[in-house]
C-alpha cells in the first residue's frame, strides 16, 4: 500500500451470489466477497488466507474474471480489467494466469502433458510447430519434468508431476501475474515442499507477481511477502508476513495462527480456542462479522453494532477491529519460546 | 504397558489389473491400554488399509489377508473369527471414524435415528432408552441443542458437526479402541482444533485406546504417545513421539520432518524428498525407499533391511542406521 504504482489494484470488490430457496423465500444473496481492497506490487507475493467460505477463491476468480464481480474495480497495470471484453480481455489474460488446486481436475484427461503445455502457445498465437515444441521442452525443463513425460496422459502422472504440468501450462505464455489457488494443498508433504520451492524459484527467475490463495498458514509463511486474512468475505487483517505471524493484531488471526498444529511434540500449545463455526455468508452477523466467536475479553457493544473498518493500526499494519490496540488477555503466540 | 491389540505380520494384498498390490506388507505393532498410537505416512503407504484390516473391512476378493497375519484382540485372532463373533467386536469394542463424515452417514435418515440404530445393533435396547442415550452422546460430543439436532439430516450440519455425530456413533457402545482415520483432514483449522480437543478429552475420560491415522505431522505431534511411520506398505520406523521427532533414524522420517513447514518459525529452505511414492504393484526391490533416499548404499538396492533398535529406542528398518548402530 506504500508503493505508488501497484501492478494490480483491487478496490471495493464485491461479489454476491443470488440465491433462491423456493417460491416464497427469495433468499438473501451469499456475500462471498464483501468489499475487498488490495494492491499487489510487481514481483511481490501476497497471500490470501482464510477458512472455507471466507471468499478467498471467489476473490481470485473475480480478478481474472472467471467470475464476474458484482461491483468494485480491478485494475492491472493501469488497465480497467472489468471494462474489457473480447479480444482485449483475451490479450490481458496472456498476462494473468491461474493454477488450480486439483491438478487432476484442471487437466484434460485426453490431452498429453506436452499438448497441455503447448495448447496455450497456439491459442494465443505465441508459437507453432517446431518453435512451440522447443518452448515446451524448455518449459518442461524449467518446472523439473523429464521430457519423456510429454507423451503421458494425466492419469499416468503423479500428483506432483500433474501440478508441474499445470504450472508449465500457466507459464507457457509468459504471464506477469499468477493466481495460485491452493496449488500444493492436494500434494503429499514430501512433494509439496518440492513444488513450493519450484514456485519460489520461478518467481525469482521470471520476476513474477503471485497472489497465493491458501488455507495452510505454515506453507504461506514460507512463500509470501505479505498476507491478507479473510473472514466472511472481508479482509480483517493485512501486514508483512513477519510482523503478522509474530504479533497478529486481529483476534481472528490470533486464533487462526494458534490453531495450526506444530510438528514438534515439545512445542507449547497456547491455543486460543475459537468457539462455534463461521456463520453463513448469507446472513453475516451485524457489526463486526467475527464478534459472535471473538475471544477478546474487552469485546463490547460496539463490536456487535458497528462494523469496524480496515484501518492502519500501525505503519504498514492494517486490521478491522475496534480493539486492535488493546492487547488480548491471552498468550497470543502459538510458537515455542526462544524463537527469533 | 499391556497390549490391548497386537497386530502381527499383517499382509493385505489386492488383485488388480496391473498385478498384485501388496498394500500392507508385513506390519506388526501393539496398541497399549489407554495409549494413542499415531500411524503416519503419505498417500498410498498403507495406513488406511491397515486400519480397515484390523476390523476386517477389506472386501475379499479382491482383497486378501496373508495366511500368517494375526490381529490379536482379547485373546482372539480377529482374522479367523466367525462373522457372528466378529460383529460383536466390530463397532462395539473397536470402533472407527473416517475422514469424510458425509460419506459415512446415511443422507436420508436423521442423525439421531442413525445413532439409535447403531446402539440397537449391538444391544437389545428399547427405542426410548436408545433415544435418551443418543441425546446423551450428542451432548457428550459437544453438539449444542442436542434434542433439536437429533432430528437433523446430515446435510443440515456443518462438516465439524457431522464429524461430532460420527464420534458419538462410534462411542455409542463404549468401545475399548477407537480407530480414527484422518478424522480432521477435511476440516478447517479452527474446527480441526475443536475436534482434536474433543477426541483427546473423550479418550482420557473413557480410558480408550486410540489408533490415530494421519498424514499431518503437526496433528501427530499433538496427539500421539507413540508413532509408527509407514512407507511402501511397511512400518519403517516406530518409537516414542519425542524420539521420532527429535532423533529420527530412518531417512524417510528425517526427510518428512525436513519437508514440513512450521507456522511458528520464519522461513528456512524446505527440502522436498525427490521423486514420488511408488505404487503398491511395483514396490522397489530391497529397501522400498532406496530410489528416493539420499543416503543409500549398494546393499539398499537388493536386500530389504532388518529391524533394529536405535540408541534412542526407535525401531527402524534401514541399512544405513544398521551400519551406524553396528550392534
Amino acid at each position: 500500500m506504500t508503493t505508488p504504482e501497484p501492478l494490480l489494484r483491487i478496490e471495493h470488490l464485491v461479489k454476491h451470489f443470488a440465491t433462491s430457496r423456493g417460491l416464497f423465500d427469495k433468499g438473501d444473496p451469499v456475500r462471498a466477497v464483501d468489499g475487498v481492497s488490495l494492491a499487489l506490487s510487481r514481483g511481490e507475493t501476497v497471500s490470501l488466507v482464510g477458512e472455507s467460505g471466507s471468499g478467498k477463491t471467489t476473490l481470485g476468480r473475480c480478478i481474472l474474471r472467471l467470475t464476474e464481480p458484482t461491483s468494485g474495480t480491478v485494475s492491472f497495470d493501469g488497465v480497467d480489467v472489468l471494462a474489457l471484453d473480447g479480444a482485449d480481455l483475451r490479450a490481458l489474460r496472456r498476462r494473468m494466469q491461474i493454477v488450480f488446486q486439483d491438478p487432476a481436475g484442471s487437466l484434460n484427461p485426453r490431452m498429453t502433458a506436452g499438448t497441455a503445455v503447448r495448447e496455450p502457445l497456439e491459442v494465443h498465437g505465441v508459437a507453432r510447430g517446431a518453435e512451440a515444441r522447443t518452448r515446451v521442452d524448455a518449459l518442461f525443463d524449467e518446472v523439473g519434468l523429464d521430457p519423456s513425460l510429454a507423451e503421458r496422459y494425466p492419469h499416468e502422472l503423479s500428483g506432483g508431476q500433474k501440478q508441474r504440468v499445470g504450472i508449465a501450462r500457466a507459464l507457457s505464455i509468459q504471464p506477469e501475474f499468477m493466481v495460485l489457488d491452493e496449488p500444493v494443498s492436494a500434494l503429499d508433504v514430501s512433494v509439496q515442499a518440492q513444488v513450493v520451492n519450484l514456485l519460489v524459484d520461478l518467481q525469482r527467475a521470471r520476476s513474477l507477481t503471485y497472489l497465493f490463495i491458501a488455507h495452510d498458514l505454515a506453507v504461506v509463511r514460507h512463500i509470501t511477502d505479505r498476507i491478507a486474512v479473510m473472514y466472511l468475505g472481508k479482509i480483517v487483517e493485512t501486514a508483512d508476513v513477519g510482523p503478522l505471524y509474530e504479533r497478529p493484531l486481529h483476534p481472528y488471526t490470533v486464533s487462526l495462527l494458534s490453531a495450526v498444529p506444530i510438528p514438534d511434540p515439545t512445542a507449547s500449545r497456547n491455543r486460543v480456542a475459537l468457539p462455534g463455526e463461521m456463520p453463513s455468508p448469507r446472513r453475516p452477523p451485524p457489526g463486526c462479522p467475527f464478534h459472535p466467536r471473538c475471544p477478546h475479553l474487552k469485546k463490547d457493544k460496539r463490536c456487535s453494532t458497528e462494523a469496524p473498518p480496515l484501518r492502519e493500526v500501525e505503519p504498514g499494519r492494517w486490521a478491522a477491529c475496534h480493539l486492535a490496540e488493546e492487547p488480548m488477555n491471552h498468550a497470543p503466540q502459538p510458537s515455542t519460546g526462544g524463537n527469533p | 504397558m499391556t497390549a490391548l491389540l497386537r497386530v502381527r505380520n499383517l499382509t493385505t494384498s489386492f488383485t488388480t489389473e496391473s498385478g498384485v498390490a501388496r498394500a500392507v506388507d508385513g506390519v506388526s505393532f501393539d496398541l497399549g491400554q489407554g495409549e494413542t498410537l499415531g500411524l503416519v505416512g503419505e498417500s498410498g503407504c498403507g495406513k488406511t488399509v491397515t486400519a480397515l484390516s484390523i476390523l476386517r473391512l477389506v472386501t475379499e476378493p479382491p482383497g486378501k489377508y496373508g495366511a500368517a497375519s494375526r490381529i490379536e484382540f482379547d485373546g482372539m485372532n480377529l482374522l479367523e473369527l466367525p462373522p457372528r463373533e466378529l460383529r460383536k467386536v466390530r463397532g462395539a469394542q473397536i470402533a472407527m471414524i473416517f475422514q469424510e463424515p458425509m460419506s459415512s452417514l446415511n443422507p436420508v435418515l436423521t442423525v439421531g435415528s442413525q445413532i439409535v440404530e447403531a446402539i440397537r445393533a449391538h444391544e437389545a435396547t428399547a427405542k426410548r432408552t436408545a433415544t435418551d442415550r443418543a441425546i446423551e452422546l450428542l451432548t457428550m460430543v459437544g453438539i449444542p441443542e442436542p434434542e433439536h439436532r437429533f432430528k437433523d439430516y446430515p446435510h443440515q450440519m456443518s462438516g465439524g458437526m457431522q464429524q461430532r455425530v460420527m464420534i458419538a456413533m462410534a462411542l455409542s457402545c463404549g468401545p475399548k479402541i477407537l480407530i480414527a482415520d484422518e478424522p480432521t483432514t477435511a476440516l478447517d483449522v479452527t474446527i480441526q482444533a475443536q475436534i482434536l480437543d474433543l477426541l483427546m478429552d473423550l479418550k482420557a475420560r473413557l480410558g480408550m485406546s486410540l489408533l490415530f491415522i494421519t498424514h499431518d505431522l503437526g496433528v501427530l505431534a499433538g496427539v500421539a504417545d507413540r508413532v509408527a511411520v509407514m512407507y511402501g506398505g511397511q512400518i519403517v520406523e516406530a518409537g516414542e513421539v519425542r524420539s521420532i521427532f527429535e532423533q529420527p533414524a530412518h531417512p524417510y522420517t528425517q526427510g518428512l520432518l525436513r519437508a514440513v513447514p512450521r507456522v511458528d518459525r520464519p522461513t528456512n529452505e524446505l527440502q522436498g524428498i525427490p521423486g514420488a511414492v511408488p505404487t503398491a504393484t511395483e514396490w522397489p526391490a530391497g529397501c522400498r525407499f532406496h530410489p528416493r533416499c539420499s543416503q543409500r548404499i549398494d546393499r539398499c538396492q537388493s536386500e530389504g533391511p532388518p529391524e533394529i533398535t536405535t540408541d534412542s529406542g526407535n525401531v527402524t528398518r534401514c541399512w544405513v542406521a544398521t551400519s551406524a548402530g553396528a550392534s
